[in-house]
């Protein structure tokens, strides 16, 4: 940075007016931003693909196995798979739902409630915070003992349905889940909300001469309006979600049984925690996920081709 | 007929925002709640109102359970990362938009397309290049890949914003003899500053939560982050909830403070950029 600053010719004004050859300004203003992201960004992927076709032993000795990573990936992993369905699940079930609850919120404030403006603030809020507090605060929320779900079940008199929410492998999934939602539903509230002020109000008033009711006026009019947003949020939240870490991480580390494991936690364990040294099979991993997503993105677009596409 | 039914549907309608503010913000105050009361007050009533506030609990946590170290870990590492993504990517995204040369739209695109990247093609070789080069475990490393993994982000945002100056502006700057630098200096920065504002928010936020990168790069104990230190205090003191809550709210206040000053800009800049 310092070497950056001390380029500003503050006092030359007038004296030096463009004699440079052309590509001197170019390279001052692209080149730092450039070689820092292509060292730090473009290198390591490039890395992370040739990692993938070795396997890594101790003491710096690489071997070159091709695509045998992949190999043993696709037919003898089963940890691997179990991480691929719950990844697909989590990703499929939080995008509905994060953006089924965004729609809600946005329409709740579309609807002139008293303190709109109050009430967008507080409910954007969780999308700023960490998922590090974020997981702890939900994981004290499911604690068996004295956590919100279980106390709340206890007072309404369901005693009977109290749970190890994030304990349970059938349940700690969709427990996790909800805490995702809990913290994007905000945000898809925000892009919504801009979308519901851009509609057209006469549209929206004619409906209402019509005594269009409610209901009616949601599905018939609003939402297929709102389509061009609804696609690109699906699309966004699910990328996202196809990368889930830290929710995960933090609040279940993959377990119980594997039960939350998903391809990005099981690629953090196989680098990090199994001890192996090897970085090639998880590269392979990373790598193999990256292109699905990918081409998924390339299907989808392809599909939904329309003008109003999402900002990549 | 029509006016009993309005006021069923508009009760229906605050009944449904109160549940959803209960839901949103229930838990930060519950967490509020949380911080200012000891451990044994909380396994006995964990709903309680802080009768007795225990205002020390900060200060205890910040001088005898390293919070204040990691709390000054994380300003510094984010500070820093953030004055050096801000002023690189506006002087990128300035390059690109008002300088036409040969191999722009490749450059651009190499680097917009950062923005899709999952951090797990990144880190495992990221690791591996880090303790290459002697930059593994140090905060000066951690401010690094922050910068170039937060530059994509911040150039498409700039880059939008610059494109709308207007080119006149700077015609006229370079005829009255304004060098190159200058001109970005003293035309595009100013102009641009609502834009530079937002993603120096947008970026100080995203990365005060940052866990991934900072989980796998450091190591040391003295090294943690906020959220690294919260998450090791976690795991080996369990059962002092008291504890964490203290830390969980010395992690959230600066964000909470922020959003407090700049709402309206840190909600358009988080849908605008955070293409996560």
């Amino acid at each position: 940075m310092a070497s950056v600053v001390r380029v500003e010719p503050s006092d030359d004004r007038g004296r030096l007016p463009a004699q440079f050859p052309a590509w001197i300004p170019i390279v001052i203003f692209i080149a730092p931003a450039f070689i820092l992201y292509a060292g730090f960004t473009l290198f390591p992927v490039l890395k992370t693909i040739y990692n993938s076709l070795h396997v890594m032993k101790p003491h710096n000795a690489v071997e070159f196995v091709g695509l045998g990573n992949y190999g043993a990936l696709l037919t003898h992993d089963d940890v691997f798979w179990k991480a691929v369905k719950n990844t697909a699940i989590f990703a499929l079930f939080g995008t509905v739902f994060d953006v089924a609850c965004g729609l809600l919120l946005a329409l709740l404030l579309f609807a002139k409630i008293p303190l709109a403006r109050f009430w967008k603030i507080v409910w954007f809020s969780p999308v700023l915070i960490s998922y590090v507090v974020v997981g702890i605060i939900w994981v004290w929320v499911y604690d068996y003992d004295w956590g919100f779900v279980n106390t709340g079940l206890r007072l309404v008199g369901l005693g009977s349905l109290e749970h190890a929410w994030l304990g349970d492998p059938h349940t700690a999934l969709w427990a996790v889940l909800a805490t995702q939602v809990w913290k994007w539903a905000g945000f898809n509230m925000i892009v919504f909300l801009a979308a519901l002020y851009a509609l057209p109000e006469d549209v929206l008033g004619a409906a209402e001469l019509d005594h269009c009711g409610w209901l009616a006026k949601l599905f018939y009019i609003i939402l297929p309006m709102l389509r061009p947003t609804v696609v690109s949020l699906l699309v966004l939240s699910f990328v996202g979600k196809m990368m889930v870490f830290d929710v995960v991480w933090i609040m279940t580390r993959g377990g119980p049984l594997w039960s939350t494991e998903t391809v990005s936690t099981y690629v953090y364990k196989r680098a990090f925690d199994w001890n192996t040294f090897d970085l090639g099979y998880p590269s392979a991993i990373a790598v193999l996920w990256f292109a699905m997503i990918l081409a998924f993105v390339a299907l989808l677009i392809g599909l939904l081709r329309q003008r109003d596409k999402m900002e990549y | 007929m029509r006016n009993a039914v309005i006021p069923v549907k508009k009760t229906l309608l605050l009944l449904l925002v109160v549940v959803c503010s209960i839901a949103t913000g229930g838990p930060f105050l519950w967490v509020a709640a949380l911080s200012l009361r000891t451990t044994p007050e909380i396994l006995d009533h964990p709903y309680s109102f802080p009768l007795h506030p225990h205002f020390d609990k900060f200060v205890r946590a910040w001088t005898h359970s390293n919070y204040g170290l990691y709390f000054w870990n994380s300003t510094l590492v984010v500070v820093a990362a953030v004055v050096i993504v801000t002023l690189l990517g506006a002087m990128a995204a300035h390059g690109l938009v008002r300088y036409p040369f040969r191999g722009n739209r490749a450059v651009r695109f190499l680097i917009l397309s950062g923005m899709m990247l999952p951090p797990q093609m990144l880190i495992l070789s990221l690791f591996q290049i880090m303790f290459n080069v002697g930059l593994y475990n140090t905060l000066g490393g951690l401010v690094l890949v922050y910068v170039a993994t937060q530059l994509p982000m911040t150039i498409y945002i700039l880059e939008s914003f610059f494109a709308h100056i207007p080119q006149d502006l700077f015609d006229a700057a370079k005829l009255d003899g304004y060098a190159d630098f200058e001109i970005f200096w003293r035309i595009a920065l100013p102009i641009g500053m609502p834009a530079v504002f937002t993603t120096g928010l947008l970026n100080f936020i995203m990365l005060w939560n940052e866990f991934l990168y900072a989980v796998v790069l450091l190591t040391d104990n003295s090294k943690r982050t906020l959220p690294l230190g919260i998450m090791f205090f976690m795991g080996g003191h369990q059962i002092d909830v008291g504890m964490v809550a203290t830390g969980l709210m010395i992690a959230i206040l600066p964000v909470l403070l922020l959003y407090a000053c700049f709402s309206e800009t840190m909600i358009k800049g988080m849908t605008a950029g955070a293409v996560r």
